[in-house]
């Protein structure tokens, strides 16, 4: 009788526990909710609440002008011969195989090649840049760095190595790459 | 004996709540002062959908941050310990989802910088915490008070 009784007692403080959890749980996370909107409204780059994540609309520059550009459009510009393709891949990969014609710029490796890399391309050129994958950063964030570079003109092609590579004209070796 | 014994469990308890504390305040800083960059991994992840991100982006930082800060000074510590134990079984299975079908993204575990990719070592970090977490729940759900003084209960 006694351990029923107990077993009472401690069944009574486990579910006090369990209600006492549930509350607080909830009002954590009430909590943070109110906390993380009041000081996103407050800051200055605050973000859209229920923001497009899209990778068309993530790729935009910082004045909100969308920088992809579709595979259409990138295939005409490459026959054209008016743009330039800048693979944004490392090294190995670029050598592996890119879009034909294309001049290798890793990401990872900017700084000691960016100069090397584009000292023959004019300001205004159009300059396409790619990686592999949908959610690849690196075509991005060169973009970007470009754009702050002064290239006026700079798109990106979203997953462009995997989408060319089908039955669009590539190279490898690293012949246009940027070898430092 | 029994004192030994005494002091171990509340020497473990204190130290899970420290550890978790400063580990929860740690991952939440640099995601606090980047949200618009811990958006994009979350969106990498492709587990929520489009429009959850960047409230996820928002939220969940100050979650950690609160939690951080309620294990070091002891509050609420039911629902805290609960919350931790569900966010980082979350964490697990996002991270082994992504890692089992290959996508090599940045875990944005503890900072929003690219280079650390998602790999077998951030699901072992998260195991471990994991571990201290459900240790934390135990102690704090078990007959209550062994473990700690009763005031730090909430």
């Amino acid at each position: 009788m006694p351990q029923r009784r107990l077993f009472n007692k401690k069944f009574k403080m486990f579910k006090q526990k369990c209600l006492q959890a549930i509350w607080q749980c909830t009002a954590l996370i009430v909590f943070a909710f109110l906390v993380a909107i009041s000081i996103n409204y407050l800051r200055n780059d605050s973000l859209q609440l229920f923001g497009n994540g899209s990778p068309e609309a993530r790729l935009m520059d910082p004045s909100g002008k969308r920088l992809d550009i579709s595979l259409s459009e990138a295939k005409k510009l490459f026959f054209q011969r008016s743009a330039v393709f800048i693979d944004a891949r490392p090294q190995g990969d670029f050598e592996k195989g890119h879009i034909k014609g294309a001049l290798g710029l890793p990401w990872n490796e900017v700084d000691r090649n960016f100069m090397r890399v584009t000292e023959n391309i004019s300001p205004d050129t159009l300059i396409i840049t790619y990686c592999d994958g949908e959610t690849c950063e690196l075509s991005h964030n060169l973009a970007i760095f470009l754009l702050d570079m002064g290239f006026s003109n700079v798109r990106i092609l979203i997953n462009g190595w995997a989408l060319w590579k089908e039955n669009l004209p590539i190279e490898s070796g690293s012949s246009t790459a940027g070898q430092g | 004996m029994d004192k030994k014994r005494k002091n171990l469990s509340r020497f473990l308890y204190y130290g899970a709540r420290w550890i978790l504390g400063g580990v929860f305040i740690y991952a939440s800083y640099d995601k606090i002062l980047h949200p618009a960059a811990f958006s994009k991994i979350i969106y990498n992840y492709q587990i929520l959908p489009d429009v959850l991100i960047n409230l996820t982006a928002l939220v969940l930082p100050m979650l950690e941050l609160i939690m951080g800060i309620f294990f070091w000074v002891g509050f609420w510590m039911p629902g805290t310990a609960i919350l931790s134990n569900i966010l980082l079984i979350s964490y697990m299975g996002a991270l082994i989802f992504n890692l089992a079908r290959g996508l090599n993204i940045n875990c944005g575990c503890f900072s929003t910088s690219s280079g650390s990719s998602i790999n077998i070592a951030s699901i072992l970090w998260d195991a471990a915490f994991l571990v201290l977490s459900v240790y934390l729940t135990v102690a704090v759900f078990k007959s209550g008070n062994r473990h700690a003084p009763k005031q730090i209960h909430g």
